[in-house]
């Protein structure tokens, strides 16, 4: 999260207008392509030579119809992709010292033979020619560096990377910044804390973030500007996001509004790089390791999405998901009693299901003073995160949820109308898990219905496919086992071999494959 | 019980009550103060007899000092006048005067933990110098690289600006050395993320040219104590004459700056622009993003202040009147960097701008003291607080129009040596826009100084 690739404010473009301000963003159009190839150009031409010369013919371009402002602009980032160096062969701050020294000897010069005198007598001091003391002299100073190496890129990339500074330039005058994106949330409210800012969050369908800094209580201040102006690049790295802030343009002392959205800037900025997400700890790697491993049936996430708790937010480590039941994970290392009762005091104000893995070696507080609140489910580790009792407390967590769905549905009144209820697709219509579907259907079938696997079958049905079975096996009394669960699956019945052995007839295997499996009809046909 | 503690440059207060200085920050859930009244809260809430826990303090801890400054009188009734205003407030005196004395007694007297706040970093190391020399402890610095808080620390604005969050609970006096500059907007805050309840502030230019240290009362304290150059000058400064040269550009310069000034001025003339103030001249400045002959006329106004400013003619005087000054201790002045690398060049000089890398410009400086350079040419870098005690003659071979740089360049060779008398040489270009600049900057010069 440097800054040294944004552009100084006197470089800064904009439009202005009833209160509203954007920066003059270089759209991507053959003008500006040609701009940015022909300073590429001038860069990779002038490696071996004097910056100074280099930036004369910057300058040539500002004069071509282009705003200065733009072309620096983009000279500006340049820059920062090459190396200037100074000539190694003589130290010009050495020859410089020898040079002073042999002025104060021989008397300040006021005439060209006195001065000639003084060079020529360095000059054989350092084995140099006159020539070379008068090149040397200032051979580090700014314009005489010369260019040594030099970073292409695609002229596109070089206006999408003057967007993005252009952006942070901009914002390095805001007062409040206010956004939403589509993810990264753990990093970018690590960004935001780490860069001293406060944030209010809210959620109204998307997920809102106002962001200042503490003096903004008192006034309107630009001086948490360039924290927002870091932080924009996390939030943008996102796919999708909207970004408006609040600018106090100081030339006329007004505050303006400024907004940027994905669907319609992505294109034209520079989409930041960011590091790929690695765990904070190895601790945390080896849990999702292991757990994952186990495939216990729950799915685990890394950096869920924000838990809202006031104004406050709650990014657990990992949350995880089991037929709508979930149940986030903290892992916490070095810890203090009173940063847990602050996570208690958040945690109160949200109802979720929060597991928090202690290091037991790395208290610093009495454990004895946390077993009394029993909002907070701690599980101690020390070396690695035990699963067995995160298992435990999952199993119960899903207990728990599934009997209170259970509950529910005994007091729901069970009236169905269609051929075939299949447990899967009635528990997530009524929002329940599955097991408390087929627990409570299972025991208190409901009258004119079977139970049949995974599924409820009503008995007319059923009763319609076994004529069919029948109307097959009446001349041979048997039937080839993959016709019978043709007839079985078009009728929209799931468990094929299930439904033929309750409709009563027995299924013959020859050997392991099925196509020679035989279904027979039984002497009584008694349901 | 009443919670008070700092919170990244302001304070926090949990509890049961409000106070008069503090705001509820729905945000967080609490009252939030200003650091700038942290004595203001203690002394409201000792009042009103409410108890409460104070974690606000992060000092260094105390190092004992050995004072060894003898004040002069009226540097004792600066100190007096400060002391007596509950050591709050601004003191001017003229550059050269020892402001830093009386800063250094307060210190010593006050024995807490101290930030100095300066503009540069050569007055880094000057003030940390001066603090070994005069307290005999060794004195922190924050700004240009550095960063290590003592109990005395000097440190720049700007990292006093940048490291408020950090660094704001952790001293309880504060000196600004060349307040003016406080009164910035950004710069303010710096007296208003800080706990320290003692202040001083010091400048030989209180007043600013956009009115705003009509703020310093509230952030340093009130003005307390002033003395003009004219009141010092002999007894406890170096009496000094001013003199003026005008030279005539050559006529291929002439010719240049005529033809420059008059696409500037026919533009001004054809669009109807009147430019008077800095304001105007700032909205000029943002047209010439837009269109593209005002920029032209910029540039070539541009063209001809540097021909006038950077005039050969100027050069030859230079060259004589420096051969008619040779033994004395020389600061050449100029207002580009061009400029200074063209003088440093033909006379074979050093010369200190912004671009002059650290370490060099310590040594150029610190030979420049001791005698063994004896001229030196300079951009503005120099303009504030380096002391050259020995320095004796100035040139000023161009300049912007402010009176405080003037007042300043002045101030570099006013520093008493018995027997010195200092000589401060304009040199401007005739019949050119220099001449107007050259004596705006000397015009409110006797009610400043």
């Amino acid at each position: 999260m440097r800054l040294e690739t944004v552009l100084p404010s006197e470089l800064l473009v904009v439009w202005k207008r009833k209160g509203v301000i954007w920066p003059r963003y270089a759209k991507l159009s053959s003008d500006n392509l040609e701009a940015a190839s022909g300073l590429i150009e001038v860069y990779k031409r002038h490696i071996g030579e004097k910056k100074g010369v280099l930036k004369e013919f910057v300058s040539e371009l500002e004069d071509k119809g282009y705003d200065y402002r733009f072309v620096r602009g983009l000279s500006f980032l340049l820059d920062r992709r090459s190396v200037f160096k100074c000539s190694d062969k003589v130290d010009p701050i050495e020859l410089r010292r020898k040079i002073y020294e042999a002025t104060e000897k021989l008397g300040l010069p006021t005439t060209s033979e006195q001065r000639n005198r003084i060079i020529e007598t360095v000059a054989l001091e350092q084995k140099l020619t006159p020539e070379m003391v008068e090149g040397f002299f200032y051979a580090d100073l700014g314009s005489e560096l010369i260019l040594e190496k030099f970073d292409v890129l695609p002229s596109h990339e070089l206006l999408e990377e003057y967007n993005l500074s252009l952006t942070q330039t901009l914002l390095f005058g805001a007062t409040e910044l206010n956004f939403t994106a589509s993810g990264n949330w753990q990093r970018i409210f690590y960004a935001i804390k780490r860069l001293g800012l406060i944030y209010e969050a809210s959620r109204d369908g998307r997920f809102d973030v106002k962001i200042d800094g503490p003096a903004s209580l008192f006034k309107l201040t630009r001086r948490y500007g360039t924290a927002m102006a870091k932080l924009l690049p996390v939030v943008i790295a996102n796919p999708e996001w909207t970004v408006e802030a609040k600018i106090l343009w100081e030339y006329t002392n007004e505050i303006c509004d400024f907004k940027i959205e994905s669907w319609r800037h992505r294109a034209i900025l520079k989409k930041p790089q960011l590091p790929t997400v690695s765990y904070d700890s190895s601790v945390e790697e080896d849990f999702a390791q292991r757990f994952q491993a186990l495939k216990s049936g729950w799915l685990l996430k890394r950096e869920p999405d924000p838990i809202l708790a006031g104004k406050q937010v709650i990014i657990p480590d990992f949350s995880l998901d089991r037929e709508g039941i979930t149940v986030y994970i903290e892992v916490v290392g070095f810890w203090t009693v009173e940063y847990l009762m602050r996570k208690i005091e958040k945690l109160k104000k949200v109802n979720v299901n929060m597991l928090v893995i202690v290091n037991e070696g790395l208290a610093c507080g009495k454990l004895a003073d946390l077993e009394r609140h029993p909002q907070l489910n701690i599980i101690y580790y020390r070396d690695r995160v035990p699963l067995p009792p995160i298992l435990r407390h999952l199993e119960e967590a899903f207990r728990r949820v599934q009997a209170k769905q259970e509950d529910l549905l005994v007091g729901l009144p069970m009236i169905f109308t269609e051929p075939v209820v299949n447990y899967e697709e009635f528990a997530a219509r009524i929002g329940v898990s599955v097991e408390a579907v087929r627990k409570a259907l299972t025991e208190k079938a409901p009258t004119g219905y079977t139970v049949m696997g995974n599924c409820l079958v009503r008995k007319d049905k059923l009763e319609q496919i076994r004529k069919k079975i029948e109307e097959q096996t009446s001349r041979t009394g048997r039937l080839p086992l993959f016709v019978a669960v043709k007839i079985v699956e078009t009728e929209g019945l799931e468990d094929a071999y299930g439904t033929i052995e309750t409709l009563g007839y027995k299924i013959f295997w020859h050997g392991i494959s099925t196509e020679k499996a035989e279904v027979i009809k039984p002497e009584n046909k008694n349901m | 019980m009443i919670h008070l503690w700092f919170d990244k440059g302001t304070l926090l207060l949990k509890g049961e009550i409000g106070t008069p200085y503090g705001k509820w920050d729905p945000r967080v859930g609490c009252y939030r103060i200003k650091a700038m009244h942290y004595d203001d809260v203690l002394t409201y809430l000792e009042e009103s007899r409410i108890s409460y826990q104070d974690e606000v303090q992060k000092l260094p801890p105390l190092e004992p000092l050995k004072c060894s400054v003898a004040l002069r009188p009226y540097q004792k009734e600066a100190l007096t006048k400060w002391r007596h205003a509950r050591m709050r407030g601004v003191l001017v005196l003229p550059t050269a005067a020892g402001k830093t004395y009386i800063a250094l007694k307060a210190i010593s007297l006050l024995k807490l933990q101290t930030l100095i706040v300066v503009p540069t970093l050569d007055l880094i190391d000057q003030w940390r110098k001066r603090v070994m020399e005069c307290l005999n402890v060794e004195a922190g610095a924050v700004g240009g690289g550095e960063n290590t808080v003592r109990m005395v620390t000097v440190s720049t604005y700007d990292s006093a600006y940048l490291q408020a969050e950090l660094l704001g609970n952790k001293f309880m006096f504060i000196v600004f050395d060349e307040v003016h500059h406080l009164a910035s907007p950004s710069y303010m805050q710096i007296a208003e993320m800080y706990i320290a309840p003692y202040r001083m502030g010091l400048t030989a230019t209180y007043e600013r040219s956009d009115e705003r240290h009509a703020l310093l009362p509230q952030l340093v304290g009130d003005l307390v104590y002033t003395v003009n150059v004219e009141e010092l000058a002999g007894k406890h400064l170096s009496p000094y004459a001013y003199e003026k040269i005008y030279v005539k550009l050559t006529p291929k310069e002439q010719q240049t700056y005529d033809n420059q000034m008059a696409v500037f001025k026919s533009y001004l003339q054809e669009k109807g622009i009147v430019l008077k103030s800095a304001e105007d001249f700032q909205k000029f400045i943002m047209i010439t993003g837009r269109d593209r002959r005002a920029r032209e006329a910029l540039l070539a106004r541009n063209r001809a202040l540097k021909v006038a400013l950077n005039s050969d003619a100027k050069l030859s005087l230079l060259a004589n009147q420096l051969e008619a000054h040779k033994d004395k201790r020389t600061l050449i002045f100029t207002l580009h960097n061009d400029l200074v690398y063209a003088i440093s060049r033909k006379f074979l000089i050093p010369a200190v701008t912004y671009q002059t890398p650290k370490e060099e410009r310590r040594e150029i400086l610190e030979n420049f003291r001791s005698g063994k350079y004896g001229v030196i040419v300079t951009s503005q870098v120099l303009d504030e607080g380096v002391d050259v005690p020995e320095a004796s003659v100035g040139f000023i071979l161009s300049g912007t129009g402010s009176t405080r740089e003037y007042v300043q360049r002045l101030g570099r060779l006013l520093r008493k040596v018995e027997g010195k008398q200092a000589r401060l040489v304009e040199i401007v270009s005739k019949e050119t826009a220099e001449v107007t600049i050259s004596r705006r900057r000397r015009q409110k010069r006797t009610n400043e100084a």
